[in-house]
């Protein structure tokens, strides 16, 4: 436990970093798709780290024993699964991961608002602005790769209310829920890293026979691939998001 | 972990009892008083409604009294309640109360089963119970049962868990009720990691009842469950444990200013719970004179204004509260008793000199009548070492005294309230420094004399004054010495501190020695040393002395009566150069002391000096006295050396310790003498050692004894010896033992013979070398050169010329001319004879020419001593016949052959040069005058041949057959027949 807080701290100390490199993004999107993929994938890496937020809260809650530990790694159906977004086409991944995104800072918001004055409440609020953070990257990508998401613009964080925590009648249930959310988040995040590392091996690939523009052609490549596709013109008919 | 204790749910016997027993009391009163009063009447309640909290699992009861024609009327009332079914009553109560006519009554009760696990039954019976009427004898009838239930709905293969997110204190018990839906079974329980158990009520319900309940953290303890057959399905709910609200402890309040009260407590333990289901207790205070409630700011402490100033007394009430406890603390105090002053300000120190300071303060006053007390302090390095108490009206001083020069000081000072004392206000402070004063004491000072060179060399010593004693910073030390034998003499010297001594150079006379310490105020008193001519040269018998590991201690005899003192002095460090000289300085009375310290080591030889110090301030050596403070064994072993070593016997000697490096007194050696089949002397021990060697151990007690004999030892036998000291603690180290062989009985002998002789031989051989001369011009005489004899000057001068064959006057037979002649043909031809000793004729033989013909050439040749000087010097004027013995230059031997190979080596290097592949004994021919010389490539390819040797100029020609050719078949011709040719 002890150990646990040092390495966290590293861990948000380098993901704030990623964070205010990050906040020229906000203002305006990079122009390199290299090294908003790389920064989206280090991103990604970083926030599916358990150290983060999950093993925090299940601490916190008293959740450390074998039984409850298990019942949190149910992965959540309100999650896509990573052989889901990998079977995803590039823009229909990028737009599922920020919806997804969306939700994910709604709940946690809320999960921030359930335990004010303990000690995971800055992580809460840190691993708000983080994923904030990272969607203003797969909006910028989307963007910079000439297929834009049907979203709105780039959010600040924190801007925008979270919505009214329905009632939660047994708190029991709410912790497992919540842990279980945790759980999905930093397996979510893991996939997106994955798939993102996917695609910058396929960058480097394609750079090696046309070094200019190659994620670029890609991603037309991919958008032309599925435009004939009715399953992927509604991605979320595949992806149940809860919220 | 949290101990629960699991307990079955049991009916509450003790209630149900207790309570008919005290029907029965009350019943037979009233009926004794009804048979007084008159007839009794019934009044039936009738239960209006029953509800349910679930989350208070409690049960609320309103009902009536139907035909009630009083408007008042005092009433007893009954309730029962029973759990599952109607006869299990677990709850019987009486209630008393005062009824209203058509009032509707009110009773609840809490359950400690939740609710919603079993269905509960109510119902309710009244009496009469009021003095103005006739009291009832009798109950009336019970209402009909009613049934409490929280109705839920469980839902197959699942698990309600009641209570849910209960809260509750620490150390209060808790029944947990589990619900069963339908299909699900084998459910097990955890609290937290400890597994829990209950009882099973029916199929679909069990109870499980924790006790004492502990508290866990603040985000509540989990229960979760989970059934064999829906392995993935989790159940729970969490217990919300507060810790206990604690009274608030040391509830005080006070003023400063008469405007704020400022009111403070410990809080206590925070029972705050995550979740929302307990904030941090809240504080309220409650004043009830003026009816103020103000809610804390903070949870230790509050500023309440004082809007009255003519309220001179309160009445607080403090209260914390919680969601499950509410308790109050109370304080009631008169404002003037609880002022706490504010600190004295305007603190100033005045006058301050070595030994005294004036402090004076002000303070914050309220009157002409207001008094304060106020405490003084003074500080010395955080110690303080002076306290007083003042009383003060506005302002005060107070001066301090009996100060040390030249040191920091704290003063400060606090006020109170004199007629109230309630607290002392903080402290005001000022720090400050006393000036410098003369210092107070003389130096505590000590000499060492030795003599060196004819003068006295006087290392003087003092210890630094302490800063009590010193009174400032020590700058220097004046040293004045004074020559007692010269009056008019004295000198003044002056050390800069931090020294600790100096060293002074005096003639031999009697000195007197001031020293003084000075700073920059004033001088010490003087120390004073007297030297006379004897200091350093006395002579007196050495004490050794036994030490503990303490240290010493020392005693001695006085020899006067009128001693002003007596000085014990050592080293620290006996063995280093470096002494570290310390002494002690003891009265006139005094015969002993203990010297201890913690420099003293174990195996180090300590000596003292005593000195008695006369009332001239003349210090003479009483005593020394040296020991150990323990002794040890010897480190090491002396280095021995072996002498007058015999076949017989030798002698072991070794040099002395320094007693200095001794680590004890040494009180003698052992000699240990090994060897085999050996006899030991009788004074030696014998002992036998494996392989039949035997060691004899010779104890010598005598520790000025160096050196041991060892006799009756075999010839040309091994022994082995070992020399360690010992003392006291033991014997030195176990080295390897040396190892000797005596040598041959004979060998003394031999060498007393074969030296002599030797010596003379050497002698002999020197005489004959130094007569070698001698012996030669005796035995074999140099002979005698012709051209270099008198008799031939005398002839040349008469002009003799028969006497003389000269060139010139030879008429030739026949003369050939030698030309050099060009190609390898090479061509001797001998004419003449030779007249003189140096023509050396050699018969003519065959020299092999070029073309392969061995044919016989006539040739001459010459000895010419001018080339080679110092083979004639040398007396090698000869020939050597070479190893030619078949080539046609037969040469004579004249000498032996190897001093004019010699020759040959040294002085024909330059032909050798010329000719690398010529061997020597072409070097040789060299000297032989040929009518081709020059010629390298008849030497190169013929290389015994004569001819190259032969340009050389001819000094005579002979004729080629003359009657010396028939000694060419000699080979050889002696010197001897060639002088006689000569001669011819």
């Amino acid at each position: 436990m002890r150990a646990q807080f040092p390495q966290r701290t590293l861990l948000s100390l380098a993901l704030s970093l990623l964070f205010l490199s990050m906040a020229r993004a906000t203002r305006g999107c990079s122009s390199s798709s290299p090294q908003l993929l790389s920064q989206l994938q280090s991103q990604a890496n970083i926030t599916g780290d358990t150290r983060l937020l999950l093993e925090p809260y299940i601490l916190l809650q008293e959740l450390n024993t074998p039984t409850l530990r298990a019942a949190c790694r149910e992965y959540p159906v309100t999650f896509p699964s990573e052989d889901t977004l990998r079977a995803l086409s590039k823009p229909h991944f990028l737009s599922t991961v920020y919806t997804t995104l969306g939700r994910i800072q709604h709940q946690l918001d809320a999960l921030r608002q359930q335990s004010p004055k303990t000690k995971v409440f800055p992580l809460l609020e840190r691993a708000k602005w983080n994923v904030q953070g990272i969607r203003n990257n797969i909006y910028c990508m989307a963007h910079l790769l000439n297929h834009p998401l049907e979203t709105p613009n780039p959010t600040e964080a924190g801007s925008g209310a979270s919505p009214s925590t329905t009632t939660t009648p047994s708190i029991f249930q709410t912790k497992i829920d919540n842990c279980r959310f945790l759980w999905g988040y930093h397996s979510f995040m893991g996939s997106v890293g994955r798939v993102f590392r996917e695609w910058k091996d396929g960058s480097s690939r394609s750079r090696r026979h046309s070094p200019r523009h190659s994620l670029l052609r890609a991603w037309r490549k991919g958008a032309s691939r599925i435009r004939p596709s009715r399953s992927s013109q509604s991605p979320m008919s595949r992806v149940q998001v809860p919220w | 972990m949290p101990s629960y204790r699991l307990q079955t749910i049991r009916p509450m016997a003790f209630s149900v009892a207790l309570h008919p027993a005290f029907l029965l009391v009350v019943l037979s009163l009233k009926t004794s008083r009804s048979e007084v009063l008159g007839e009794p009447f019934q009044l039936t309640p009738e239960i209006l409604t029953v509800s349910t909290e679930s989350k208070l699992q409690q049960v609320n009861l309103q009902w009536t009294v139907p035909n009630l024609t009083h408007q008042e009327l005092k009433m007893a009332f009954q309730i029962e309640i029973s759990r599952i079914n109607t006869s299990n009553i677990v709850w019987v109560e009486n209630y008393s109360t005062t009824v209203k006519w058509n009032q509707l009554l009110h009773w609840n009760w809490k359950s400690e089963i939740p609710l919603e696990c079993v269905t509960h039954f109510i119902r309710i019976r009244a009496m009469v119970d009021d003095a103005k009427y006739l009291p009832q004898n009798s109950w009336s009838n019970w209402s009909s049962w009613k049934e409490v239930s929280v109705q839920v709905s469980v839902a197959p293969n699942t698990l309600l868990i009641f209570p849910d997110n209960k809260l509750l204190e620490e150390g209060s018990n808790v029944t947990i009720c589990l619900l069963y839906g339908q299909y699900l079974y084998n459910v097990s329980c955890m609290l937290q990691k400890e597994p829990i158990h209950g009882e099973q009520l029916d199929s679909h319900v069990s109870l499980i009842k924790l006790n004492n309940v502990v508290f866990h953290s603040v985000s509540g303890t989990n229960i979760h469950c989970k059934a064999m057959n829906a392995t993935k399905m989790i159940f729970g709910t969490v217990l919300f444990v507060s810790k206990v609200l604690e009274e608030p402890k040391n509830f005080s309040c006070e003023t400063q200013d008469f405007k704020t009260l400022k009111c403070s407590w410990e809080p206590g333990v925070d029972t705050a719970l995550v979740w929302s289901q307990q904030d941090s207790q809240s504080y309220t205070l409650y004043e009830s004179f003026s009816g103020r409630r103000e809610l804390c700011d903070h949870r230790n402490s509050h500023n309440w204004q004082i809007t009255d100033d003519s309220q001179e007394t309160y009445n607080f009430t403090l209260t914390t509260e919680n969601n499950l406890r509410k308790r109050s603390v109370n304080l009631i105090f008169n404002l003037t008793h609880r002022v706490h002053q504010k600190a004295p300000h305007d603190v100033t120190l005045e006058n301050i000199d070595a030994r005294k300071a004036n402090m004076t303060w002000k303070v914050l006053s309220r009157g002409n009548n207001y008094i304060l007390l106020c405490q003084i302090e003074l500080q010395h390095e955080r110690e303080v070492i002076h306290e007083h108490n003042v009383s003060v009206h506005m302002s005060a001083s107070y001066l301090f005294s009996d100060l040390e020069p030249d040191t920091k000081y704290k003063a400060r000072v606090r006020c109170a309230d004199a007629n109230h004392f309630w607290k002392w206000s903080d402290w005001a402070q000022k720090e400050f420094c006393t000036p410098e004063a003369a210092p107070s004491q003389a130096l505590d000072v000590w000499r060492q004399v030795r003599s060196e060179n004819g003068s006295y060399v006087v290392t003087l010593f003092w210890k630094p004054l302490l800063k009590s004693q010193a009174n400032g910073k020590i700058v220097s030390y004046n040293i004045v010495v004074e020559n007692q034998d010269r009056l008019s003499e004295s000198e003044h010297y002056s050390v800069p501190a931090p020294a600790l001594g100096t060293q002074l150079s005096l003639d031999p006379c009697s000195y007197k020695i001031h020293i003084t310490a000075n700073n920059s105020v004033g001088v010490s008193p003087e120390s004073v040393m007297v030297l006379s001519n004897d200091s350093g040269h006395e002579e007196v018998h050495e004490k050794r002395i036994k030490g503990t590991k303490d240290g010493f201690h020392i005693s001695w005899e006085p020899t006067s009566g009128d001693a002003l003192g007596y000085v014990v002095d050592w080293c620290v460090h006996s063995r280093d150069q470096h002494c570290d000289l310390q002494w002690k300085n003891l009265g006139p009375n005094t015969t002993s002391t203990n010297i201890t310290s913690g420099a003293f080591k174990p195996g180090v030889r300590y000596n003292f000096r005593i000195f008695e110090k006369s009332m001239q301030q003349k210090a003479q050596l009483l005593e020394k006295q040296t020991g150990y403070t323990q002794e040890l064994a010897p480190l090491e072993n002396p280095e021995v050396t072996i002498n007058n070593f015999t076949s017989n016997s030798f002698i072991l000697s070794w040099p002395s310790y320094d007693s200095d490096f001794q680590s004890a007194f040494i009180e003698g050696y052992h000699v240990y003498l090994k060897s085999k089949e050996m006899q030991c002397h009788p004074k030696g021990k014998r002992m036998t050692l494996p392989d039949y060697w035997v060691l004899c151990e010779y104890e010598i007690k005598d520790p000025e004894q160096k050196a041991f004999t060892v006799e009756n030892l075999r010839p040309e036998s091994h022994y082995e010896f070992l020399v360690t000291p010992y003392t006291s603690a033991g014997q030195g180290p176990n080295e390897t033992f040396t190892k000797v062989m005596t040598p041959d009985e004979n060998s003394n002998m031999l060498l007393k013979i074969i030296l002599p002789m030797t010596l003379c031989v050497l002698l002999i051989i020197i005489a004959c070398y130094w007569k070698s001369q001698w012996v030669k011009e005796k035995c074999y005489p140099d002979i005698p050169n012709p051209y270099k004899s008198s008799i031939l000057s005398l002839i040349k001068s008469k002009k003799n010329a028969h006497l003389i064959m000269n060139v010139k006057d030879c008429i030739p037979d026949v003369l050939e001319v030698i030309n050099k002649v060009e190609g390898p043909k090479t061509q001797c031809i001998v004419s003449g004879n030779p007249h003189n000793e140096d023509v050396s004729m050699k018969p003519p033989s065959s020299v092999p020419t070029e073309d392969g013909s061995s044919g016989s050439v006539p040739f001459f040749f010459f000895e010419n001593f001018t080339y080679d000087q110092s083979a004639f010097d040398s007396g090698s004027h000869g020939l050597i016949p070479g190893p030619l013995k078949d080539t046609p230059c037969q040469l004579g031997l004249l000498t032996p052959p190897e001093k004019l190979l010699n020759v040959l080596e040294k002085d024909y290097m330059k032909s050798l040069a010329e000719s690398p592949t010529e061997e020597t004994s072409l070097i040789y021919v060299s000297q032989l005058a040929s009518p081709m010389g020059g010629d390298k490539d008849s030497l190169a390819t013929n290389p015994p041949m004569p001819g190259h040797c032969s340009e050389y100029k001819m000094q005579m020609a002979v004729p080629g057959r003359l009657p010396s050719l028939a000694l060419s078949e000699n080979n050889s011709l002696t010197s001897e027949i060639l002088l006689g040719q000569g001669e011819q």
